[in-house]
């Protein structure tokens, strides 16, 4: 008994003195350098493939040096980052998301750097418009948004676009090459699509499970009745600053009305964004209005048939939907290697290869010196869209931005206003509620 | 204690009476706690201290991450006056009817009708029914949200049967939401409750069967007399354990309708969630947490004093 248990000993002593030194004779060798990011933009596939090149090319111009990219699901990345950040063992390099509810937190608990000095260091200034760096700017303390130091930086441009379904058009009726141009034609195309179809097929397909379809499609009803720059204002908290305003309330009830008449999908409640896409791309419904960074799956199903346009303005003329810039990337407070981070996400957003690659997933280059590749006339009218948008100062930003709980506000409110639960000036007042709540906690 | 040199004097010792400072065989003694400190330090590591530590939370207005405030009670007065968390206790008293009632009344049943009628493969369909309580809560939300899907098979079915009327997408319908989870939580819980009425019937001596059937008694006497008094230690343990689900559920609740549609599937627990990692509220998520875990102990109190007082009746 006594001589099995000292053999035992031994081995297993061999074992653990063996294995310690093969651990440190392979940590002498080969002493790299591992950096992990974290990004929610594999939206089927969205970005992914392209970070996923993109980083590898990294590796091969830096040996020594390893990109981990971690991706999740929207949702858990930015409900569990703050923490992960905060033990220190979290990602280096990571995307948040603009507004209350992530960036503030992280500037705030200073979990994040400005980045300031890679700006000058990699004139990152003349990637955006003034007006854009807006959505990347906090003072330090976390409570003023639109203003301070620069905080972040975007990959791609997003924008909320009307997709059509061509061929559908053209059985019953329509010229797909003549699309309405303002919003009241393009309101009454819906009416007399309405009408032609039969019932059991909705005119617009749309996918609200996850509670920001609705988010997303409002964009262009809210841009042909109120002025972007107050709905941007509202976001940023800017005193003064309200929800149930006139033209929002009319829009909300034109939205309603949509929905009364029987616009949508019956289960738009139960299916979700991507997959609502990709049932558009199998042919139902005329119009998929949703988020451009999809834009591969419709291809993918439609071919040749799909069309795409930026939804059209109301009287005053101005292209507005919802949209801005994709999750900004901010490196972490707590990395070992911030100039890094840094020049890995110079890599990812400004090389002409990252721009490339980024075309080739029909995702927008958020840098505007970008141009998109001649001959595809489908990847031109996405990106088209997105420039009349942001041109015309018309991109609305992502209206659950204004404060933490937001997000689940509007999921909640337009789920009772699109099921006649509410009324457009109710689901006004319960917005800019939540709104005001969280305004007083600013002051 | 030299007398414990031969095997004799430990049975003269015995023989011997007790002295008063030696405890009596089968009395506790201190080393009892060297057996128990295993499963002691896991519970007061891992369920007391983060019990503790969240009621501590409570009194704090805090984000999770910056300097936190000392607030006193006043998380717990505004939960008080929280419309959205009283709806999602009323939510719960949904569910409890449908995680707790049902499957309770279900599992007496088909009891009643095994003790009977007892069926051959009887072991297999015990296994199978008490399956559902070995899966994953996330992976019974993914099979129930595809059987509930607009074109799953559920609405298949109906409208094969010339039902299509009644067909909609479950999760998405304000109305039809909750009882949805709430069915799914039933074909969770029905198999525990059945496989522990089942061993019951078993304890209850045979003779009070034969007692009642000399006297005539019918199935539904016979059940009522003999096979429900005697469960009533098994009835009570199903229904406490089936609340205490029904209240925590998160997991079928999160991975199916998420609290919607327009907050008709919001629960506690899924409130405290959206509370500390959705809206930076940590304090006020620890409150919320806080009361959830009084009204769990509450309930599981009245349950089991409730069956009690009708045992010593």
């Amino acid at each position: 008994m006594k001589r099995r248990l000292a053999v035992g000993l031994a081995v297993a002593l061999g074992v653990l003195t063996a294995g310690v030194g093969v651990a440190t004779s392979y940590g002498a060798k080969t002493a790299t350098t591992t950096l992990t990011m974290w990004s929610y933009d594999n939206q089927d596939p969205g970005l992914e493939p392209v970070l996923k090149q993109l980083s590898k090319q990294f590796e091969q111009s830096h040996p020594g040096v390893k990109i981990n990219l971690v991706f999740k699901d929207f949702n858990s990345l930015v409900g569990t980052v703050p923490r992960a950040l905060a033990s220190g063992s979290g990602p280096d390099v990571t995307e948040g998301n603009q507004g209350y509810q992530t960036d503030a937190q992280l500037v705030k608990a200073k979990l994040i750097l400005p980045l300031d000095k890679y700006i000058k260091k990699y004139h990152w200034d003349r990637l955006y418009s003034q007006s854009t760096w807006g959505m990347f700017r906090w003072t330090p303390d976390g409570k003023s948004f639109g203003k301070g130091p620069i905080w972040g930086l975007a990959q791609t441009g997003q924008n909320v676009v009307v997709f059509y379904n061509k061929a559908k058009l053209r059985s019953l009726g329509f010229d797909p090459d003549t699309m309405p141009t303002t919003f009241a034609g393009f309101d009454k195309l819906l009416g007399q699509l309405r009408a032609k179809l039969p019932k059991s097929q909705p005119v617009i397909e749309e996918g609200n499970k996850e509670g920001y379809g609705f988010i997303h499609l409002f964009g262009g009803i809210w841009g042909a009745y109120e002025k972007p720059a107050s709905v941007r204002n509202w976001i940023y908290h800017v005193p003064g600053s309200r929800y149930d305003t006139p033209g929002t309330i009319k829009a909300l009830a034109k939205l309603q009305s949509w929905a009364k008449s029987g616009y949508f999908n019956s289960d738009y409640n139960a299916v979700g964004y991507d997959v609502s896409a990709g049932l558009f791309a199998k042919g139902k419904g005329v119009f998929w209005i949703g988020g451009d960074w999809d834009s591969t799956i419709i291809k993918t199903g439609l071919g040749k048939d799909v069309g795409a346009m930026a939804s059209p303005p109301g009287p005053r003329g101005v292209w507005s939907s919802i949209g801005g810039l994709s999750g900004p990337w901010h490196i972490s407070s707590k990395t070992k290697y911030a100039d890094l981070g840094a020049e890995w996400l110079n890599y990812v957003i400004t090389s002409t290869q990252a721009k490339k690659l980024m075309f080739g997933q029909q995702q927008l280059p958020a840098d505007g010196s970008a141009k998109a590749p001649a001959n595809n006339p489908y990847l031109t009218a996405v990106y088209k869209a997105f420039k009349t948008v942001a041109d015309d100062n018309g991109l609305l930003l992502y209206t659950d931005w204004a404060s933490p709980s937001m997000y689940t506000t509007l999921q909640n409110q337009y789920q009772q206003l699109l099921a006649g639960r509410t009324s457009a000036a109710g689901m006004a007042k319960a917005v800019q509620t939540d709104w005001d709540k969280f305004d007083k906690t600013l002051r | 204690m030299a007398e414990r040199q031969s095997a004799g004097a430990g049975l003269l010792r015995r023989l011997r009476p007790r002295r008063r400072d030696e405890p009596a065989p089968g009395d506790p003694r201190n080393i009892g706690w060297l057996y128990v400190l295993p499963g002691l330090a896991f519970y007061v590591l891992f369920t007391l201290a983060p019990l503790v530590h969240t009621v501590y939370y409570s009194l704090f207005s805090w984000d999770g991450l910056t300097a936190k405030t000392y607030v006193g009670l006043s998380n717990y007065s505004s939960a008080f006056v929280d419309s959205a968390l009283r709806s999602s206790f009323v939510h719960s008293a949904v569910l409890i009817a449908f995680y707790a009632v049902i499957p309770v009344i279900l599992g007496l049943l088909l009891t009643a009708a095994l003790t009977r009628h007892p069926v051959r493969g009887f072991r297999f369909f015990r296994t199978a029914l008490f399956l559902p309580q070995l899966i994953a809560g996330v992976v019974i939300a993914q099979a129930w949200t595809w059987i509930y899907d607009d074109n799953g098979p559920l609405n298949w079915a109906l409208r094969e049967v010339g039902l299509g009327s009644l067909a909609r997408p479950w999760l998405g319908d304000f109305s039809w939401a909750l009882p949805a989870i709430g069915t799914i939580g039933t074909w969770v819980t029905y198999g525990l409750c059945m496989v522990l009425f089942v061993s019951g019937v078993q304890k209850i001596p045979s003779t009070l069967y034969d007692a009642a059937r000399v006297d005539g008694a019918g199935a539904v006497r016979e059940f009522l007399a003999v096979t429900l008094p005697g469960l009533r230690g098994e009835v009570l343990v199903a229904l406490v354990l089936t609340t205490i689900n029904a209240l925590r559920s998160f997991d079928i609740v999160y991975n199916t309708a998420a609290g919607g549609p327009g907050g008709t599937t919001l629960v506690p627990s899924m409130y405290m969630y959206q509370n500390a990692f959705l809206y930076n509220k940590v304090g006020y998520a620890a409150a919320v947490a806080t009361i959830l875990a009084v009204t769990i102990f509450v309930l599981a109190a009245i349950v089991l004093r409730v069956g009690d007082r009708s045992e010593r009746a």
